[in-house]
């Protein structure tokens, strides 16, 4: 009786691994011109994944009732909002696929399959109450990643990605493994919630090692500072499709992880881990803005971005109340929908032969040989930059006004003045691509499912997304509230 | 005085061996000179080392497929490791274990028939 | 030469009194760190071959399972050994892949070597 309701609370990753299973024996039968085919049965995977996740979601579910194999896994309202995200994100990535792909004739009908086994890793990554499941959960993710990250295989640049993503993120799951170790040896379990119980007053050095190394190796997943050198050569290196998956859904994945893992596992010492993870915050805010002035690549600058965004998403860690785990998670479906919605841009801009544009100086005068490009793509960067019309800015609001509400108002005050600082880089785009001579390369039409879902995203982030914030404010703190309910 | 008669089983083991692997060596040649199969050539004569001449320079670089042939290996011959903890503990496990570990061929099964169906598996 | 009628003290470490010396939970927490250490300088310091870093990279997975081998048994729980047992097939995995991306990368330049592993500088 109790597997069978352990089976029905892992309905999605039932539905996802059965059907990229049975994708991958399509794919190789079927060959390369099934690729399209497969792609848009992968997309109906993943929505019907979400439909399955959202009312869970919305009911804010919680408790022993959703705990499937003994504790190994935990299908709670938490790790139901980092699913749906993790769903939406995936589900861009293999929209924006084919078209970028098919130019070079290198679609392959793999692509859908492993982003479907990466989505499949990362579901597992957010529901973990486990350290068994955590370390499945992530490998999953993380292998399925090094080979899309090499996946243009005639492409010299993708492929050297994929050595520098393998071997530093193979270092980072041994740091963490190493860290997880000591863990089991010093709390005698794997199990989050005895993990949690043993780690209760005074901590042994050996206890401490573990806190930190477990910390280090998830940083280095979700490129926060002083692990963060591999982020813009990957970024570069990648296939734009790729890059746009790696700066959404491994993210959202990652972070929920750590917030499980620190909140819960190591919630019992959050003196320790907070100061780590201040560091963290603001050392990734400051490299982020610094590090992209002067970059000439757009994506190498995302990828920047993304480091400076992880750093403010942290900001709402440090602050270790339910209000900051609420901030964090708004905050994190905003950045998707800014993330995705920039790199669709990115996509879209190509040259007369269709090769992708990548620099930054190629896409200067852009507003007047593609108008509303320029307009959705200068709506994104305004939106990173957290300039207050735009909805990015609502991100930034509630993960400082929790910062505030937590009494770290030094910490909010450093970190609205370095995202002044971000905010030079964003705006310098928008003045390429507004005031500078046309550079005339950008030319040719766009894929009508991008465009479809770029003007989804930039509604998202335009002013009309206040209209969502009531609403998403209400799950999020739902979901935030379940997190410290199974911590309890 | 360290006591040598526990070490006797060692001994005997030993004494065995030998005999053993003498007679596998010694056997074969004696019965090819009897029964007037000894015909040595230069081919027969060569040490054998994995299709490749045993002694040259050893940063010599190996053929990309000996690569494809061990990653297939590698992963085919490790993740069996689980049929034997699986296999001590069927008592225990009953029919949820059973299923659960034919799942997991279940899904190996398919890497094997996508290896093969791709080609993976031929040499040329 | 008689069997011990004690449980062997673990925590204690070396046990010297009966001139015998017992290995402790913190021998192999030294042993593995060691390795540990050694895997990760044999990533940064190694300038010659990705090869290299490969073995690295499974070094530092053993020295893991290492640790919770001798964490399970100490304990006298087998999630240790499980972990240990997944953590071999993954590192099997991780292994497979790593080659695979290898190969890929030496059809495009004709070379391992770290060292040309620079056409993008960060």
């Amino acid at each position: 009786m109790e597997l069978k309701q352990s089976l029905g609370l892992i309905a999605p990753e039932i539905l996802l691994s059965i059907a990229s299973l049975v994708l991958l024996l399509v794919s190789a039968w079927a060959g390369d011109k099934a690729s399209r085919a497969i792609s848009v049965v992968a997309c109906f995977v993943l929505g019907a994944c979400f439909f399955i996740v959202a009312p869970t979601v919305c009911a804010g579910v919680a408790g022993p009732d959703v705990v499937a194999f003994n504790g190994l896994f935990t299908a709670d309202a938490f790790s139901g909002f980092a699913k749906l995200l993790i769903f939406a994100a995936t589900g861009a990535a293999l929209v924006m696929a084919p078209k970028f792909f098919e130019r070079t004739n290198s679609m392959m009908p793999e692509f859908p399959v492993l982003i479907l086994l990466a989505a499949l890793g990362m579901c597992l990554m957010v529901s973990a109450t486990d350290l068994m499941t955590l370390y499945i959960g992530l490998e999953l993710n993380s292998l399925a990643s090094y080979v899309l990250a090499a996946f243009l295989r005639n492409d010299e640049r993708s492929a050297e990605a994929g050595i520098k993503y393998f071997v530093l993120g193979a270092l980072a799951s041994g740091i963490l493994l190493f860290g997880m170790s000591l863990t089991y040896g010093f709390t005698g379990s794997t199990d989050f919630g005895t993990v949690r119980a043993a780690l209760t007053g005074d901590m042994s050095t050996g206890a401490m090692f573990a806190v930190v190394f477990v910390l280090a190796g998830l940083a280095f997943k979700i490129s926060a500072v002083p692990f963060h050198m591999w982020t813009p050569d990957v970024y570069e290196g990648s296939p734009t499709p790729v890059t746009a998956f790696f700066a959404t859904a491994p993210k959202v994945a990652a972070v929920s992880l750590l917030m499980r893992v620190s909140l819960d596992a190591f919630g019992m010492q959050a003196d320790a881990w907070r100061q780590i993870v201040l560091f963290v915050a603001l050392a990734s805010i400051v490299v982020g803005a610094l590090g992209a002035i002067g970059q000439s690549n757009i994506k190498r600058l995302m990828a920047f971005s993304s480091i400076n965004n992880v750093g403010f998403i942290l900001i709402g860690l440090v602050t270790g109340t339910v209000q900051g785990a609420s901030a964090m998670l708004v905050y994190l479906a905003i950045y998707i929908a800014m993330t995705a919605g920039s790199f669709l841009a990115i996509i879209m801009m190509k040259d007369e032969a269709g090769a992708p544009v990548e620099k930054i100086s190629d896409i200067a005068g852009l507003s007047r040989t593609k108008p509303a490009l320029a307009l959705c793509l200068a709506m994104m960067m305004f939106s990173l930059a957290g300039i207050p019309p735009l909805f990015g800015f609502w991100g930034k609001f509630v993960v400082f006004q929790a910062a505030v509400e937590a009494n770290l108002v030094a910490l909010a005050a450093i970190g609205i003045a370095a995202s002044v600082i971000g905010a030079f880089y964003y705006l310098k785009i928008v003045k390429v691509m507004y005031f500078d001579e046309p550079a005339d390369v950008v030319k040719g039409q766009s894929d009508w499912a991008h465009w479809a879902l770029l003007i989804i995203s930039t509604a998202f982030i335009s002013p009309l997304g206040y209209l969502l914030t009531t609403w998403l404010g209400g799950i999020a703190d739902k979901a935030a509230a379940t997190l410290f309910l199974v911590a309890a | 005085m360290v006591d040598l008669t526990q070490y006797l089983p060692i001994l005997i083991f030993l004494v065995i061996a030998l005999g053993l692997s003498g007679l596998f060596v010694f056997l074969p040649m004696g019965v090819s000179r009897l029964t007037g199969a000894h015909k040595p050539s230069k081919d027969k004569l060569a040490e054998y080392e994995c299709g490749f001449p045993a002694f040259e320079d050893s940063r010599h670089q190996f053929d990309v497929r000996f690569y494809l042939v061990a990653i297939l290996f590698i992963i085919f011959d490790l993740e069996a490791a689980f049929l034997f903890p699986w296999a001590v503990s069927l008592d225990l496990t009953g029919w949820a274990g059973w299923i659960t570990m034919m799942v997991f061929l279940g899904e190996l099964l398919i890497g094997f028939a996508y290896a093969w169906k791709k080609g993976a598996l031929e040499w040329e | 030469m008689q069997p011990s009628t004690r449980a062997p003290k673990w925590a204690k470490g070396l046990n010297y009194d009966r001139g015998e010396a017992v290995i402790g939970i913190e021998h192999y927490v030294v042993v593995s760190s060691i390795l540990f250490v050694l895997g990760v300088l044999g990533i940064f310091l190694n300038r010659k071959n990705v090869i290299v870093i490969l073995m690295a990279i499974e070094l530092i997975l053993l020295s893991v399972n290492l640790n919770f081998v001798a964490f399970s048994a100490f304990l006298n729980d087998l999630v240790g050994q499980v972990f240990a047992m997944f953590i071999l097939t993954v590192a099997a995995g991780e292994a497979a892949i790593g080659l695979a991306i290898l190969v890929i990368f030496f059809r495009d330049r004709g070379t391992i070597a770290v060292d040309d592993v620079n056409r993008m500088k960060g």
